[in-house]
Formats: structure tokens, sequence, C-alpha cells
């Protein structure tokens, strides 16, 4: 028996996968400490920064228990456009338009991601951009997004340059591009590589997160808490040395 | 866990097929670029790296622990380095090695399902690749090539060092004639025991001798069989049997060597060389559990190799004119190849080098005295500077000075006479030897650098007490001065008077540590080497200036303040350490770095007597290792340290 409401998702109510999820971050205690907690770290690719017209045509994650980078927990998928203008974009040089071709529908890959994630905290580059892809495409297709917490390993360099280094100087994060991706695995003489997929920037992205924690670990910040207010402290400096 | 493990179970399959959960390539790429796993296909990497876990160690984090740490995981060493080390009861390091990317730790306990064997410390922000135990040990049950990397690496060698890894990349081995020395040990080469009791006849031991063919042999009790009292050897039938007309039914006993000199059988050859040349004993017991299993003899090191240090060593005690010494000299950077690619480190070489140089030195003098007459009253040899600290490398110029007892006034002028045409026949000599004439003019040959203890003693006093801050920086290398031949009560009786000037508050600790405080820093305060601007060493390093030099002041002011009577910069700052001075994890860390930047000179200066340049202390900081470059850097931190350690004894003084 076809219920009308798989055939026709906007009907749908939210998905059971949405309502699980949420419920379970209605309890979260941000005292846990980073080493207590799993962590997915992901990169998308996308055919351009705009929610409105652009869309994810990769997703590579990986996971991290113990504060420990786990090869044997990745995921990796291309995704077949929506917009078949996208498939012919030379823009995004690391995939080719046959690999999007041959690549599943988001509808396939989302909730395979969501079950990847399932309760772990999420950890991205610019994670917001990231987060707001994917909070579009859950909203249309599960009718509701994931409350996982999030974790800018941007946002997270900025406070380790202000707490650990006594950086005073980088309380602008985007301006020069210092807190690129690659500029700061160079920076921080991480193990750094070409990245030729999502999968190998979050990787990147990864070898970035558990560097940060545990520099971050050396001047008191533990829990997930510790570190929300260290960033409220650098905004708080930061203002006041703009005067305002 | 079970419940996520089938959620995850369930969607593997739905996943399209060439898109399923993989390790990233860049990981795989990784574990291709390292030894042994490069040997494996492609399939069995891919694998491999799916079992991985990548984990992030911060500086200075404890990773192993010596006889505690159960080892989970084999390390991959992909960014950073580490310190590898035990200690002894003392908390003395014995055994140093470090590691850097590529490397792997915890092999050989996983092998032998032991604990950790080594500590391991970070000494850098380091990120490893994990290896499951288990997965590691399938590798190595089902794998020809690892099994066969490890099985190489462990059979001499639990430990390579860093070094191995200066040595290969720097200098290209000969194998004609590799020396062993210190890859052989003593128990290797022992030659299987023949004893007598010690109440058997000198002639039945002679027979016993004969017999079998052996040179020695050795004594026992009848009460103790297994524990040798004492040993005879050839000579001892030529000098106290023959030449002293003995009974030859008396008992072996009365001929004998004893007590019975032994090594243990785990020493290396060269530190069995080393006893012998020391100690002129050339033939010494090889102990095993306690008990003497074997005898080892010069003979038995020397067969080994043909152009052995000890065989230097003898030909040049042998020689009788000043010509063979000159030749036997330029044999000198040979021998000290063989070191190095034996696996000698910095230490070992200056020890062989000083006893060579101190041999040559010695027969010259003797030859002099066979040409001048023995000298009228008794004097020392006196050796400043590198010489005077037991520091150099190759050879260095001449500081040398003599003094000699204070003669009656009737005496002054036949004395100061003789001395004078002695000093300047030795140090004529020691120039054809190899050794170049000081271009400040200190040596024996100039007067004012050939004394009377008295007048010696009002040289220092002077210094000390009313020189000016020039001058007493420029008289540093005199405070090294060591006894090279002759009396050495002489230079004893200067050195006593040395300390009671110098301890305590005095100008020349104050003027002295001004000046090492004004040592620029090698490290730019953006941890770049800072390297010569221009001339014909631009872009290098002159690590004895930049990096050497501040340990030998600092070693120097120290021992000068605090009454130390030793030289030697690494036994001066082991002094400083045990009388509290400074904090042992402190001079564990000078200890370090100065060790390394000695290597670092050893080797770039072999290196240019193998391309036939004179031998010079600058070095291209772009041409060293990572590690090496990391190593030398962690060691110039070290002198800003001590910048700030002596700001504050000035301070207190």
């Amino acid at each position: 028996m076809v219920k009308i409401s798989d055939k026709i998702p906007w009907l749908r109510g939210r998905d059971q996968i949405i309502v699980a999820n949420n419920r379970h971050f209605a309890r979260f205690d941000q005292n846990r400490k980073f080493g207590d907690c799993s962590f997915v770290v992901f990169d998308t690719e996308l055919t351009g920064l705009n929610p409105k017209k652009d869309e994810i045509i990769s997703i590579g994650a990986v996971r991290i228990r113990d504060l420990q980078i786990n090869l044997s927990e990745t995921f990796h998928c291309y995704i077949r456009p929506k917009n078949r203008q996208h498939t012919q974009a030379t823009l995004i040089h690391r995939i080719t338009p046959q690999q999007l071709e041959a690549a599943p529908p988001l509808e396939d890959v989302l909730p395979m991601f969501l079950n990847f994630i399932e309760i772990d905290l999420l950890v991205g580059h610019c994670v917001q951009i990231d987060t707001s892809f994917l909070d579009k495409a859950t909203r249309l297709l599960f009718k509701g997004t994931v409350a996982n917490p999030s974790f800018d390993t941007m946002r997270m360099a900025q406070i380790y340059k202000r707490k650990v280094l006594g950086d005073f100087d980088s309380a602008q994060p985007s301006g020069d591009g210092r807190y690129n991706l690659q500029k700061l695995s160079a920076e921080l003489n991480l193990p750094f590589f070409e990245a030729h997929d999502a999968l190998e920037d979050a990787l990147q992205t990864a070898y970035l997160f558990i560097f940060l924690v545990k520099k971050l670990q050396s001047v008191g910040v533990i829990t997930l808490r510790d570190l929300l207010t260290a960033g409220k402290e650098i905004d708080w400096a930061a203002r006041k040395a703009d005067g305002v | 866990m079970a419940e996520k493990d089938t959620q995850q179970a369930a969607i593997v399959p739905s996943v399209n097929s060439s898109e399923h959960v993989v390790a990233p390539d860049v990981a795989v790429s990784f574990l291709k670029s390292t030894m042994p796993f490069r040997e494996l296909d492609d399939d069995a990497l891919r694998d491999l790296a799916q079992h991985c876990k990548i984990d992030f160690y911060p500086k200075g984090t404890r990773l192993l622990t010596f006889n505690e740490s159960e080892i989970t995981h084999l390390y991959l060493i992909q960014r950073g380095g580490v310190r590898a080390f035990i200690t002894d009861d003392d908390g003395d390091i014995v055994l140093k090695d470090y590691r850097g990317v590529g490397s792997n730790i915890g092999a050989l306990g996983i092998i032998r399902e032991t604990r950790a064997n080594l500590n391991i410390e970070t000494i850098e922000d380091t990120f490893c690749y994990l290896i499951p135990r288990d997965v590691f040990k399938e590798l190595v049950r089902n794998d020809s090539a690892i099994s066969h990397y490890y099985l190489k690496s462990f059979s001499d060698n639990v430990v390579a060092t860093a070094y191995t890894e200066l040595r290969k990349n720097k200098l290209t081995r000969r194998s004609t004639d590799e020396l062993l020395l210190f890859s052989t040990k003593a128990g290797e080469l022992s030659k299987p025991l023949f004893s007598v009791s010690a109440t058997t006849s000198i002639q039945e031991s002679g027979a016993i001798m004969a017999r079998q063919g052996i040179g020695s042999l050795l004594v026992y009790v009848d009460e103790d069989p297994g524990s040798m009292i004492g040993i005879i050897t050839d000579t001892d039938f030529r000098s106290k049997v023959i030449a002293e007309g003995r009974d030859i039914r008396e008992p072996v006993s009365s001929i004998m060597s004893s007590p019975l000199k032994s090594v243990p059988s785990e020493m290396l050859c060269f530190d069995v060389l080393l006893k012998m040349m020391t100690t002129s004993i050339h033939h010494l017991g090889v102990e095993q559990g306690g008990r003497v299993t074997g005898v080892i003899t010069t003979h038995d090191i020397m067969v080994q190799q043909g152009n052995s240090p000890y065989y230097l060593f003898k030909e040049i005690a042998s020689q009788n004119e000043f010509e063979g010494l000159y030749l036997l000299s330029e044999k000198v950077s040979g021998l000290v190849r063989n070191i190095i690619n034996e696996g000698g480190k910095s230490g070992d070489i200056a020890r062989m080098i000083a006893l060579i140089n101190e041999r040559i030195l010695a027969q010259i003098l003797v030859l002099i005295h066979r040409q001048l007459g023995p000298a009228p009253v008794k004097y020392s040899w006196l050796m400043f500077g590198s010489e005077g600290r037991n520091e150099q490398t190759f050879k260095t110029d001449q500081d040398n000075g003599i003094v000699y007892e204070e003669p009656g006034s009737e005496q002054r002028e036949e004395v100061e006479k003789y001395f004078r045409v002695f000093g300047e026949q030795a140090t004529y000599h020691l120039l054809k030897c190899g050794y170049p004439s000081c271009r400040d003019n200190v040596m024996a040959s100039n007067p004012k650098w050939c004394q009377s203890i008295s007048s010696w003693k009002d040289q220092y006093s002077w210094w000390i007490e009313k020189a000016d801050q020039q001058e007493q920086l420029g008289a540093s290398i005199f405070f090294d001065f060591r006894h090279g031949h002759g009396t050495e009560q002489l230079a004893v009786d200067l050195r006593d008077h040395v300390i009671t000037s110098c301890r305590g508050d005095n100008t020349i600790i104050k003027n002295l540590g001004r000046s090492f405080l004004s040592h620029q820093a090698p490290l730019s305060f953006f941890q770049k080497f800072i390297v010569e601007q221009n001339g014909d060493h631009r872009d290098k390093l002159d690590i004895k200036l930049r990096g050497l030099a501040p340990f030998v002041d600092f070693a120097r002011i120290l021992s000068l303040k605090y009454g130390i009577r030793q030289t030697n910069t690494l036994t001066r700052l082991k002094r400083l350490s045990a009388k509290k001075k400074v904090d042992r994890e402190f001079y564990l860390e000078m200890l370090d770095a100065y060790e390394l930047q000695l290597q670092l000179r050893v080797i770039h200066q072999l290196s240019q007597i193998e391309e036939a340049k004179e031998p010079d202390d600058y070095i291209y900081p772009e041409e060293l290792s990572d590690l090496e470059k990391r190593m030398l850097k962690d060691g110039f931190g070290v002198i800003a340290k001590m910048q700030s350690l002596m700001r504050t004894e000035l301070r207190g003084s």
C-alpha cells in the first residue's frame, strides 16, 4: 500500500528522523567535555554560494571519537543537481560532469548523511555556509532541520590565536584570507595536502579541529560551554578595542 | 552502540557502490610514503588506511612510558617528531634517539608482546597515524616484506639513532674500511676460556699454552674453580720468568697479573679498545652473568679491522723519527670518518681524537728530550682553548704553553733557555704534524706563555683582578687550561690558584657574564636562523660562534664562579647540575642541544675534508633535514634560557 505522502514529499509532516533528533538535543548539556563527545567533521561542495539557487553537489565527512580522527568512519558522496545546467559548470574543477551525471540525487543522499551524523556534533570550516545548505535541504525533504550543534574551526582558530598565542590582531577573521583553511593549516604546521574532494577537505578540517581542541585545553577550554564563553570574551575585547 | 552499528550496516548497501565508505586518497598516499608500508600493494594500503586513526599530540606529550605502557597501536609520525629515551638508576638519560616524519613507534613492543621498551615524548606538535595492534600484527605475520623489514631492523640494533639518518645522508660509506667497532660486542670476539689452578707450575702452564696455541691463560683457586683471579700471558714468561731467572717449578700464581680486569660481554668493541688504550692492558676477561667466560685481546680487535685506532695509537708510540709522526698524524681524519660511519657520536670522537693528539704530543716531546736532554726542572705542557676543554674535532690551531717549577736564582737562566728551545721545537713539530700555529701566538714558543709557576700565578691574578673587560675576554681560553704532558701537579697547583682567586664576587665573572648576555640569539623573532648577511659565508650559519660558543662561555663563567675545576663543557655542565646551580631538567636540555650541534659540526667538517676543503664552522641551514632544523632550533631556544639564568646569576653576585 503506497501512501500518497511517499510520492509527494512536501505533503509529509516532520520526518521521524528530525523529530527524534530535535527531541535528543532539547536536553543537550553544554557542560560536556570535548574529549567525551563524538564529532562529524564535514564539508560540502556547492555550485555557488547563493542558497536560493545553488545546490550541494558533494558531501564529505569523517568522524572523530576520543578526539581521534577515525578513517574507518568516513562518508563521501557526489550528488546529481536538479538544475542540469550545473553539471555543465566547469567552475568546480574537482568534479567532472560525468561524475555528477552518475551520482544519486539529494533525496537519496541526505537520509544516508543524516544517518551517518546521527547525534554527533558537527564541525566545519566556515560551517554556517554548509549548515545553511543542509538546513534548506532537510527542510524541503523532512520538514524540519537537525539540531546538532555545530562548531566552526575558523572561529576556533580565531579564539586559539587570541587565547593561546596572544595575537590581538586577529579579531577580524575574513578580511585578508588568513583564516582560509589552506593558509591556516600551513601556518599552524598541520599535515598538509592538496585536497581533491570534499572528503579530503573534511579531513584537513579534522586535523585543524583536533589540533585546536587540544591546544585550547591547555588554556582551560575543556567543555563545550568553555568554548562559547571564550568566544564571547574575544568578541567583547574586540568591541572594546573598536570603541563600541 | 549496537543499534548504531545496525543503522550503518543498513545504509552502506544503499550507497552507490563506487562511493562506498573509503579512506581518503591522501591517507593512502601518506602510508605509501613510509617504510615499510610502501612495500604493500594498493589494495592492501587502502585496506590498511581504513583501519587507521589519526591523533594529535602537542609538544611535550608522553606517548609511552618504559615498562609501563601497554602498546595498543603502532604510531606512524605524519608531522612533528618524538624523542625516545631510557634513563638509568640515577635518572640520567642513557640512550637517546629522535624520530621524525615517516618513522614509527612501538613496533618492537607489539611484535614481542611486551610493554613499551622506551619512553617516548613528543618534541614537537605531532600528528600520528595509529595502526591498531592486531592489524599491524596481522601484517607482520602475513606480509613477508614487512616482517623482513622489522626482523632486520631489530636483529642487531634495537634502536637506530637519528644519527644514523644524519650519517646516511651526509657521508658516503666506504665499505672497504668498515670498523665494526660500534656494532661488534666484546662477547662476539671473545676467545674460549682456558684456565689452570693457581697451584699449577709455571712450566706446566707454559706447556698447556704451547699445546693449545694460545697466548694467555686464566688462573683460578681450587676452592672456586669458576671465578678467575688472574691471568698470565706470553709477556709474563719473557719478563717475569726468563728475565728474572725464576724457577719454572714455582706455582703459576707467582707470575700472574691479578686481579683479572674484565669487561661485560655486551660492551662495544669501541669501549673495550678505549679501555685497553687507557690502561695499557691488552688482555681482558669477558664477563657474562658475573662470570668470566672468555678473553678478549687487542689482537682480536685488530684482526677484525686492519686500520684500527689502536694500531695507529701504537704506531705513534713506537715512532723514533719526527717524519714518521708527520705521516701518521695524517691518518687521524680517516680514522674519525670510520668512527662516525660506525655510529660514533661527537663525544666518542672527541675522546678518541684527544687520546691520539695527546699521544702525538707526548711522542714529539719524548723525541725532543732525546735530543736536548731531560728538562732541568719539572714542567707541565698546558693546552688551552678547545684542546684544553677536550673538545677539538679535527686539527685545531695550537693553543699551548709551558709552566715549569720555580727555578733557583742560579739556575734561572739555564732553565729559561732550555724551555725556550724546547717550546720552539715542540710547536714546530706540531705544526709539521698538521696543527696550525695560533694566530694570536698563544704557543709554548712565545716566552710570554712559557713561564715559571709563580709567573703564571701572577698572570692569572692580574687577569682576574686587574685586567679590563676586553683583556679578560681575550683571556677566556686561558681559563680552559689542561695538563697535556710532563708533571701534572704543576697544572693542579695552577688550577688551585685560579679557583681560590676567582670564587664568588669578581669583576671577571661580571664582565664575562655581561659579554655573554650580549651574544645575539641565533634565531630571529620569526624562528628563522640568523645567517651571515654578506661575505664568503653569506646565508650560512656560524655554528661555532652562534651555536656552540654560548654553551662554552656559560659553562666557563659559572664554573669559575662556583669553583669547578673541570674544563670540558659537558663535564662542567654536569658538575653545575650536581651542585644544584642549574636544575636537572635544564641541564639535560643543554646537554641535548650542545651534543647535537657538536655532531652537526663534526659531520659538516668531515664532508668538507672528503671534498678536500679546509674544514670550517659555516653550515647552510637550508641543507639540513627537517628534523635537524627542528632540533637545532630547539637547541637555540636553550641559549635564551641560559641568558636569563645568567642575568639572575649576575644580579645575585
